[in-house]
């Protein structure tokens, strides 16, 4: 440990980091565009330019380490009026356009313009007129004009996916970020590089002109369309409810998270968030033999309850069916294994998941669902649903969420499900399989309730909801403990699960992975 | 598309790449080798370094387009450029720039028709105190006026 100054503030830092990581340990931000925390200094940005006691020039904040009693001033006159001079070159050649360029709103350059601009130009010369929409990769718009040239993108390209698509050409003011002979950016990272360009050099097509950064909400979330468990943040507009438009999903940006995803997401967890708004079930269905009852959350919940319920009395539990999926989080896989296995001794529990698919060495598991490893430190064995099974000697059956449909024709499974007396669907989204079931639950997403995931390195992972679940669906954590509490074996355990929280802390108490990860 | 590199120019370029601790550092220096063998570095010569150095050929094209001294286009039998830059301006440079364009009969970045000469304009050559200065293949001129550059391009042909 060394002992620096930092604005004249004494701090005790790590020996060897640079003057850059140390003053954001101490919470003091230096201006940066092309520093990123996952990789080396580049130096080329001049915007962390920095004063220390006894060097006649100014230093790079993100290059210079520290040294014992070193003394920074990160704000005193020299360095402001450094920094203005940086981003008054910086702006010679940047177009002004801000108000049709989406990084409006998070850009770095416009914040700091905002702190140390000059606001009068001192440049009479005619701007370089450049290439301003060359589509560079599937998703990726390069913008000539806006590029600063600080070489995140090329650096990303080269030291996370190795894939190297982009290179920086010519020299001087002709200087440019290129793609090589109209190879496109073509890696499933690509989206990365429009969230990690400090300008809006790199802008997104999905995003692109469709709204502005700033009315966007943000919440913390983890990915749930593979098994890593990446985190990320879901930004959303919250819609405009008097006038019945609702809240839609704009983007995911991915969250430093060095334990799971380092700074990354891959394109599959980036672009594929549009089942959180589309295609959505709202309204608890019931069929029209079952119309003796309501659709509420009450009558459909006591409904199950009791069909449970006589089955435990006649001690036909083993009538009771159940398809799981890994979508499902600990808290629910918990409370399922609670009621059926532990309480009812219900022996038929089957898991229909997304199909595997490839995966790769960086981020992507080949698993489509965030929860497996979960699941299985549950205890529960990962059996795939065989129909012929199911259909054997099975009078109620729940199924919880739609992807049998991925393994089976929607007329076998239509054929199975007539041979049995009463089905509950819990699902997320409209679909075929709707039609089939006696009562049809909505449930919300991951991003709607709180829990937590494992993840494929056996990692637990905290979330919390982003948004309210779209129209009448609630959290399958909630219904089971509904469910547990009503069909009545040990009512008061379940009485008391009012948070996920408080079901883990069960869960913690009886599985002990759960207790030892924590 | 050019001649593959001959068995001699491989062998060099090996020993070049010898030197460096990594490959990305022997880009340059196999550049010019290349460029010695071939005149000029065309997209194919681009493949050709990345093939051997085990780069990829983006890498060897940012190095092409930085260095002004690596062409990219085949050059005539004399490469004449010729400084534009300060001290060399100061000293009469535009005007010798004009005596070249006419006397050569082509435009700055172009080759004559018989590929003898290619006239080009650079930045500082390094050699301020002959301003104005040019370089021919790898010979220096400088205290440079018209009747210089006569005997010159004259001594050539």
């Amino acid at each position: 440990m060394v002992k620096i100054f930092i604005d004249e503030k004494s701090f005790e830092v790590e020996d060897g980091i640079t003057v850059f990581k140390a003053a954001k340990e101490a919470g003091i931000a230096i201006p940066h565009l092309c520093y990123h925390d996952a990789f080396p200094p580049e130096g080329s940005c001049r915007m962390c330019l920095v004063e220390i006691e006894g060097l006649p020039k100014l230093e790079l904040a993100c290059s210079t380490q520290v040294r014992d009693g070193m003394k920074v001033f990160t704000k005193s006159e020299r360095v402001v009026e450094a920094r203005k001079g940086v981003l008054e070159f910086l702006l010679a050649e940047h177009p002004l356009d801000c108000p049709i360029c989406d990084k409006a709103g998070d850009c770095k350059l416009q914040d700091y313009y905002e702190t140390y601009g000059l606001f009068e130009s001192q440049f009479r010369e005619v701007k370089e007129k450049r290439e301003k929409k060359a589509k560079i990769g599937k998703n990726l718009i390069h913008d000539e004009e806006r590029c600063i040239i600080c070489k995140r993108c090329v650096r990303f390209l080269k030291e996370v996916t190795h894939t190297q698509e982009l290179g920086i050409f010519e020299r001087g003011i002709h200087t440019s970020v290129n793609i090589y002979e109209l190879l496109p950016v073509d890696n499933n990272y690509s989206g990365n590089l429009a969230q990690i360009c400090p300008v809006g050099a790199i802008t997104d097509t999905d995003f692109r002109f469709k709204t502005r950064s700033w009315l966007l909400k943000k919440g913390k979330s983890i990915c749930p369309l593979c098994s890593r468990g990446c985190n990320i943040s879901i930004e959303y507009h919250p819609g405009f409810p008097h006038f019945q438009v609702p809240k839609k999903v704009f983007r995911i940006y991915s969250l430093e998270n060095p334990d799971v995803n380092g700074f990354w997401i891959c394109d599959l967890g980036r672009y594929g968030y549009s089942y959180i708004d589309e295609n959505r079930l709202d309204r608890i269905m019931i069929k029209k033999e079952e119309q003796k009852i309501e659709p509420t959350w009450e009558q459909s919940l006591q409904f199950i309850a009791e069909k449970i319920k006589g089955l435990n009395f006649l001690k036909k539990t083993s009538q009771i069916a159940l398809v799981l999926n890994t979508w499902l989080s600990n808290e629910e896989l918990f409370l399922i294994h609670k009621i059926f296995k532990s309480d009812l001794n219900v022996e038929s529990i089957f898991f229909a998941d997304r199909p595997q698919s490839e995966g790769d060495d960086i981020l992507l598991t080949p698993e489509r669902s965030p929860n497996r490893r979960g699941a299985q430190e549950m205890g529960l064995s990962i059996q795939p649903v065989k129909l012929e099974t199911l259909a054997t000697k099975t009078r109620l059956l729940l199924v919880f969420g739609s992807s049998i449909q991925d393994q089976f024709s929607s007329s076998d499974i239509k054929k199975v499900l007539d041979k049995i007396e009463t089905k509950i669907l819990f699902a997320s989204h409209s679909n075929d399989l709707i039609s089939f079931f006696d009562i049809v639950l909505p449930t919300a997403l991951i991003a709607e309730k709180g829990g937590s995931l494992t993840n494929v390195e056996g990692r637990i992972q905290k979330f919390s909801p982003v948004f309210e679940p779209s129209g009448d669906s609630l959290p399958e954590w909630m219904m089971l403990a509904d469910l547990g509490r009503e069909f009545g074996i040990n009512p008061s355990f379940y009485e008391q699960l009012k948070t996920p929280e408080a079901i883990s802390i069960e869960t913690e108490k009886e599985i002990p992975f759960f207790r030892e990860k924590k | 598309m050019s001649p593959e590199f001959s068995e001699k120019i491989q062998k060099k370029i090996k020993e070049i790449v010898a030197r460096y601790p990594q490959k990305e550092a022997a880009i340059l220096p196999v550049l010019h080798v290349a460029q010695q063998e071939f005149g000029y570095i065309s997209s194919e010569e681009e493949k050709q370094v990345a093939g051997i150095l085990g780069v990829k050929p983006i890498r060897v094209r940012e190095v092409v387009t930085f260095y002004t001294m690596l062409n990219r286009e085949p050059v005539g039998k004399y490469h004449v450029q010729v400084c534009s830059n300060l001290s060399c301006s100061l000293l009469g440079a535009e005007k010798l720039i004009d005596y070249l364009k006419q006397k050569l009969g082509v435009e700055p970045g172009k080759t004559t028709k018989d590929k003898k000469f290619t006239l080009s304009l650079v930045e500082c050559l390094g050699a301020c105190e002959q301003a104005p200065c040019m370089m021919v293949n790898f010979e220096y001129y400088g205290n440079l006026d018209k009747k210089k550059i006569d005997k010159i391009l004259d001594d050539l042909k």
